[in-house]
C-alpha cells in the first residue's frame, strides 16, 4: 500500500472529523428546537433529555392558533418588513446610480455622509425616536416603525447597491446616450436590467435585517404593532416554562428568513463578500 | 458648450436621483442624532418631568464619576475584542480546513446560513432555554454528564459574560467563516505549486502566503464584526437582560436601561453619545489601519 495515500486518507477522516463536529456545534441548536417543539410538556422537562418520545403537533397547533397566537405579529412583521423593503429600493437603486456612474456634486462627501450614518448606534436613535414620536403620538404606528426602520436599511442598501452598480461596464450607457435616450429611460431600460441581481440581494439583506430587528420594535412599537422578534420575547416573560410552545413559536417566526436563507444562500455569501469588500454590513 | 452642458445636464440629474434618499437620510437619521446631543445636556426624567430642563454638562459630569459606566465600557471591550478575535480564529480555521476536504463543502455552505439570518433575539432565547437553563439546557446537562459541578450560566457573573460572549460568537462565526471562504477560494492556485516546489511547508505557506493575501478580507471582517459587537443587543437583552445585576451589561445595554427601565432619558443620551464617540474612535482607528497597507500593496 502507498504510503503517502494512508497519511492522506488518515488526514482526510482526521480533518472531516474535526469538521464535522464544529458542524455540530452550529447546527445542534436548531435541531434541538426542533425535537423540543415536538415535544409534550411532560417529556419536555424529563431530564436528563429524552431523545425518544411520542412527537406531538400541538405546539404549533398552539403557537398558531392558541392563546397567544403568534399570527397577528406574523402580519405586522410582514408588512413592516415588506414596506421597508419597497421604500428602501426606490429611493437606493438612483442614488446608488448617480453615486456609482454619474457626475455628482459633493460626492466624496455624500458618500461618506452615507457611510457615516451606518456607525450610528441604534441605542442612540431608539431614544430620540421614543421622545419624539411620543410627542407626536406616533409610537406604536406603522408609519412610526417604517421610519425608523429606514435608518438601518437605506445607507447599508446604498452602499450594497452602488459596488453592483461598478460592475456594469460603462460602454452600455455611454451607447444609450448616443442614441439621445433620455436618461431615466436609461436608468430603467439599461442600467437596472443590469443590476437585477445586485438589486434582489438587496432586497434579501434589507427584508432579513428589517424581519429580525428588535431594539427598535420592542420600545417604539407596542400592542397595535408588534412584530414577531417582540412577541418571541414576551412569550418567554409570559410562559415562562412552555418551552415546547416557544421553540415551535420560535421556529415558525424564524421559518421565512431560514428558508430565504437556504433558498438565496448564494446569494448572500455573494452580499456578504460585496459588502465585506467595500465595508457595508450592518444588522 | 453642448459639452459643458450635457454635463451641467448629468449633475442636476444625479442630484435628483440622490436628493431623495439623502434627504430620508437626514431627516432620519442626523435630525434624531441632534435631538440625540440636545437631550444629553437635558434632565429629562419620565418618571420625575418637574425636573426637566437645561443640565448643561450634568450628565457628562454624571457620567465620569458613576462606575457604571465604566465597568459597562470595560465589559463592551472585553465583549468586543474577544468575540470578533474568537470569530476571526475559529472561522478563518474552520475555512481552511473546509477548502481541504475534497467533497461536501455545500453542506457547511448551508449550515453556515443559518444562525445569519437568525434574528439574535431568538438565538439569545435559544441559548437562554434551549442550551444554559438549569436542569434543562443541553449544555447544562453535557456538563453534568462530562462529571463537572454544574454551573449557573446566566445566574452568576463570570459565567453569564462568557455565555453572551459565546452566544454572539456562536451566532457571528458562520459570517467570518462564510467570507474567509469566498476569499480562499479566490486565491491563485500557481502560487501554492511554486511554495510546494519550494518545499514550504503546511504552517510556511499559510503565515507567508495564504495570511498576506486574505489579509484585506481578515481586516474587513474585522471592522464590521466589531461595529456589529459594539452594538450588540438584542441577543444579551434576551439572554441575560445584562445581569445579573450588571454582569453582562455592556454600555449599550446601560445606555437603554438608563433610558427605558430608569425614564432618565438625559441620562441615556448622554451614555448613548459616549457609545456614539467610541465607535466612531474605533471605525476611525480601525480604517486608519486599513489604509497604509493597502497603499504598500499597490506601491
Amino acid at each position: 500500500m502507498n504510503p503517502y495515500r494512508s497519511a492522506a486518507t488518515r488526514r482526510n477522516v482526521i480533518l472531516m472529523t474535526v469538521a464535522g463536529l464544529l458542524l455540530l456545534v452550529w447546527v445542534f441548536p436548531l435541531i434541538w428546537a426542533v425535537i423540543v417543539s415536538l415535544k409534550s410538556e411532560r417529556d419536555v422537562l424529563a431530564y436528563p433529555p429524552t431523545l425518544f418520545f411520542d412527537p406531538v403537533g400541538r405546539n404549533y397547533a398552539d403557537a398558531l392558533f392558541g392563546g397567544f397566537s403568534i399570527l397577528d405579529s406574523l402580519a405586522t412583521s410582514a408588512i413592516v418588513s415588506v414596506s421597508t423593503t419597497v421604500l428602501t429600493i426606490v429611493l437606493a437603486v438612483p442614488a446608488a446610480y448617480a453615486f456609482a456612474r454619474l457626475r455628482l456634486p459633493a460626492k466624496r462627501s455624500l458618500g461618506f455622509y452615507t457611510l457615516a450614518t451606518q456607525m450610528v448606534p441604534p441605542v442612540g436613535l431608539v431614544i430620540p425616536y421614543f421622545l419624539i414620536l411620543n410627542r407626536f403620538s406616533m409610537l406604536d404606528t406603522y408609519t412610526g416603525m417604517i421610519v425608523v426602520y429606514l435608518t438601518f436599511s437605506l445607507p447599508f442598501a446604498i452602499w450594497l447597491m452602488v459596488s453592483y452598480m461598478e460592475d456594469i461596464p460603462r460602454e452600455m450607457e455611454e451607447a444609450a446616450f448616443l442614441d439621445k435616450a433620455s436618461r431615466i429611460k436609461t436608468l430603467w431600460h439599461v442600467i437596472i436590467p443590469q443590476v437585477r441581481g445586485g438589486i434582489a440581494v438587496t432586497v434579501i439583506f434589507v427584508f432579513l435585517n428589517a424581519w429580525n430587528e428588535f431594539l427598535f420594535a420592542v420600545q417604539l412599537g407596542g400592542n397595535n404593532v408588534r412584530p414577531v422578534t417582540v412577541a418571541m420575547y414576551n412569550f418567554v416573560s409570559v410562559e415562562q416554562t412552555l418551552w415546547a410552545k416557544l421553540s415551535a413559536a420560535a421556529l415558525v417566526a424564524m421559518l421565512p428568513v431560514v428558508i430565504i436563507g437556504i433558498a438565496a444562500q448564494k446569494q448572500i455569501v455573494k452580499g456578504l463578500t460585496v459588502g465585506a469588500v467595500k465595508g457595508g454590513g450592518r444588522r | 458648450m453642448r459639452e459643458g452642458g450635457a454635463q451641467q445636464g448629468e449633475r442636476r440629474f444625479a442630484l435628483l436621483l440622490t436628493a431623495p434618499g439623502i434627504l430620508v437620510l437626514f431627516v432620519t437619521t442626523t435630525f434624531p442624532l441632534a435631538y440625540l446631543v440636545y437631550s444629553s445636556f437635558q434632565t429629562i426624567n419620565l418618571a420625575m418631568p418637574f425636573l426637566d430642563g437645561f443640565a448643561g454638562f450634568d450628565n457628562y459630569v454624571q457620567m465620569w464619576g458613576d462606575p457604571r459606566f465604566w465597568h459597562a465600557l470595560g465589559l463592551t471591550g472585553i465583549y468586543t475584542v474577544s468575540s470578533v478575535t474568537m470569530q476571526v480564529v475559529i472561522g478563518l480555521g474552520l475555512a481552511l480546513m473546509v477548502m481541504q476536504i475534497p467533497a461536501g463543502q455545500w453542506i457547511f455552505r448551508i449550515v453556515a446560513i443559518l444562525p445569519i439570518v437568525l434574528a439574535p433575539v431568538v438565538v439569545g432565547l435559544f441559548w437562554r432555554t434551549l442550551m444554559l437553563a438549569p436542569n434543562f439546557g443541553m449544555v447544562d446537562f453535557l456538563v453534568q454528564w462530562l462529571g463537572f459541578e454544574q454551573i449557573n450560566w446566566l445566574g452568576s457573573p463570570i459565567p453569564a459574560l462568557v455565555s453572551v460572549i459565546i452566544i454572539h460568537t456562536w451566532q457571528w462565526t458562520p459570517f467570518a467563516f462564510l467570507v474567509f471562504l469566498a476569499s480562499l477560494a479566490a486565491l491563485p492556485g500557481d502560487v501554492y505549486e511554486a511554495a510546494r516546489i519550494d518545499k514550504a511547508n503546511a504552517l510556511q505557506r499559510f503565515w507567508h502566503i495564504t495570511l498576506p493575501l486574505i489579509r484585506p478580507a481578515v481586516v474587513i471582517v474585522i471592522i464590521m464584526r466589531a461595529m456589529i459587537s459594539l452594538h450588540a443587543f438584542a441577543a444579551i437583552f434576551a439572554a441575560t437582560g445584562g445581569g445579573p445585576g450588571t454582569a453582562s451589561e455592556i454600555l449599550n445595554l446601560y445606555a437603554f436601561k438608563t433610558s427605558f427601565v430608569e425614564l432618565n432619558f438625559g441620562y441615556g443620551s448622554a451614555l448613548a453619545v459616549a457609545l456614539l464617540i467610541i465607535t466612531m474612535a474605533v471605525s476611525a482607528i480601525l480604517f486608519y489601519v486599513r489604509t497604509p497597507r493597502r497603499r504598500e500593496a499597490a506601491a
